[in-house]
């Protein structure tokens, strides 16, 4: 399955549409979901006569525009090699595209974590405030745009858009590890919450991997803050 | 005025799961009556002996409240949120009756507990922002409004439902059926500060609260000639 999230055209009308494509997906994420649909009406209305009321008529549903100063690009390429026979592998950054649930879940499977359904997935992507992607697409010299393209790294992140955020699934595959991919990964996502003033970003990390988020910045149990989890009892 | 909290049994509650029945300026109050702040490492003034956090950002909790998937509030009577010492109010008949047999709802009744909850709404959430006023601490109504949250969500069919705890809120959500994560995970936070001020310009540096974080540096678009990294 061919995802667009490279065509340009693709990239500049979500950009012209909505300066933030992740509170796109979000809005028409929570508007798909028929149940929560009544909810997000009353907000929205509550939301619009208080900002018609105040006479402040950049806040619908939609908040405020970010400053414009330095927008997180919506694809940068990280890395380019040129094989021996000629074939150029670039390593793309990406942070407004769709993912494939499919393509995630073989990448899930290489690094080895247990599958997880695939609608709860795509529902959990869509309605992530931020999905990094990392794609490798390799051209051929002699083919035409016949690029293969391939998702090796991807990191996601929850958040209310204003005070908290979970870092969940951080994932590169294995061939490409060791490279600085993983840590790409998520500064962008820092750099895209901080910028936004989102001040409180969190994540749960293995024991295997508290040195790699350390070295990121991230302090285990800053003040004696833990991390707690439900656990249904019978 | 000394507020006693003669106050021992739950007074009746009205629990919503409805956003639109909470209104900022409650909230905002609750907040500041329950020395609460949404910053993990709020800024601290001290009054007198008495260390008071800064007040919540309203558009912010506005934002935050639109985008968080499970929002549950909890009113009560007015009358019955504190009695202050040496005050006898005694009622007209009428209006006793009136208080008595009007049922409390989001519009008679004053904010007393709040919760919410972000997710992605499929596979995670996690629990913020649970206050209740502190004169009627202690009652259960905290735990009333983090089951209700659980409800919801499990209705959504999400189960992997985490909280951040400070020491103190740590024994409320064990009382609530939370514990240490079965995958030994180790929750932490980003606080990486940046190593000098004079360095830097406010497009690296965000404030939280108290804490200064540092931004990371964007990184470019790469030039097309052959580069390793």
């Amino acid at each position: 399955m061919i995802t667009l999230s490279y065509s340009p055209l693709y990239c500049s009308t979500r950009n012209f549409q909505l300066p933030n494509p992740s509170l796109f997906a979000n809005l028409y994420g929570g508007l798909a979901v028929t149940k929560r649909y009544p909810l997000r009406a009353a907000a929205s209305l509550w939301d619009s006569m208080r900002s018609s009321f105040l006479n402040n008529n950049t806040s619908q549903l939609i908040e405020p525009l970010p400053d414009e100063e330095e927008e997180v690009p919506q694809e940068i390429v990280l890395v380019e090699k040129t094989q021996p026979d000629g074939t150029i592998e670039q390593l793309m950054f990406s942070s407004g595209g769709d993912v494939d649930v499919y393509d995630l879940q073989a990448l899930c499977d290489k690094v080895g974590w247990p599958r997880r359904p695939p609608s709860k997935v795509a529902a959990a992507l869509k309605n992530s405030y931020m999905v990094a992607t990392l794609h490798s697409i390799r051209k051929s010299p002699d083919a035409e745009g016949n690029d293969q393209k391939e998702l090796i790294g991807m990191a996601r992140a929850t958040s209310d858009h204003a005070f908290n955020a979970t870092i969940w699934d951080v994932i590169v595959d294995p061939s490409y590890q060791g490279q600085g991919l993983g840590k790409a990964l998520v500064e962008q996502l820092i750099r895209a919450l901080l910028r936004r003033d989102i001040g409180n970003i969190s994540l749960f990390a293995d024991s295997k991997v508290v040195d790699f988020y350390k070295n990121l910045g991230f302090e285990p149990d800053p003040e004696g803050i833990k991390g707690m989890f439900w656990y249904p009892r019978y | 005025m000394e507020i006693v909290r003669n106050i021992t049994t739950t007074p009746p509650l009205f629990i919503s799961t409805n956003p639109s029945h909470v209104k900022l300026n409650q909230l905002t109050h609750l907040f500041f009556s329950s020395n609460f702040s949404s910053h993990r490492f709020p800024n601290l003034h001290y009054n007198g002996n008495q260390r008071v956090v800064e007040a919540v950002n309203v558009d912010k909790l506005r934002i935050a409240l639109l985008h968080s998937s499970v929002v549950v509030s909890v009113f009560c009577k007015p009358s019955c949120c504190e009695r202050e010492k040496g005050e006898n109010e005694t009622f007209s008949f009428g209006r006793e009756l009136m208080e008595r047999v009007v049922p409390v709802s989001e519009s008679n009744g004053e904010l007393v507990g709040f919760g919410r909850a972000v997710s992605d709404n499929g596979l995670t959430a996690s629990i913020h922002d649970i206050v209740v006023l502190p004169s009627l601490q202690g009652l259960g109504i905290g735990r009333k409004i983090v089951r209700r949250i659980l409800r919801v969500l499990i209705a959504r069919d999400i189960y992997d439902i985490g909280a951040l705890c400070s020491e103190k809120e740590r024994l409320f959500f064990e009382a609530c059926g939370f514990g240490d994560d079965i995958l030994g995970s180790t929750a932490m936070m980003y606080t990486r500060a940046p190593p000098t001020l004079s360095h830097y310009n406010s497009q690296d540096v965000k404030h939280a609260g108290r804490m200064l974080l540092l931004v990371p540096q964007s990184r470019q678009p790469l030039s097309s000639s052959m580069t390793n990294d």
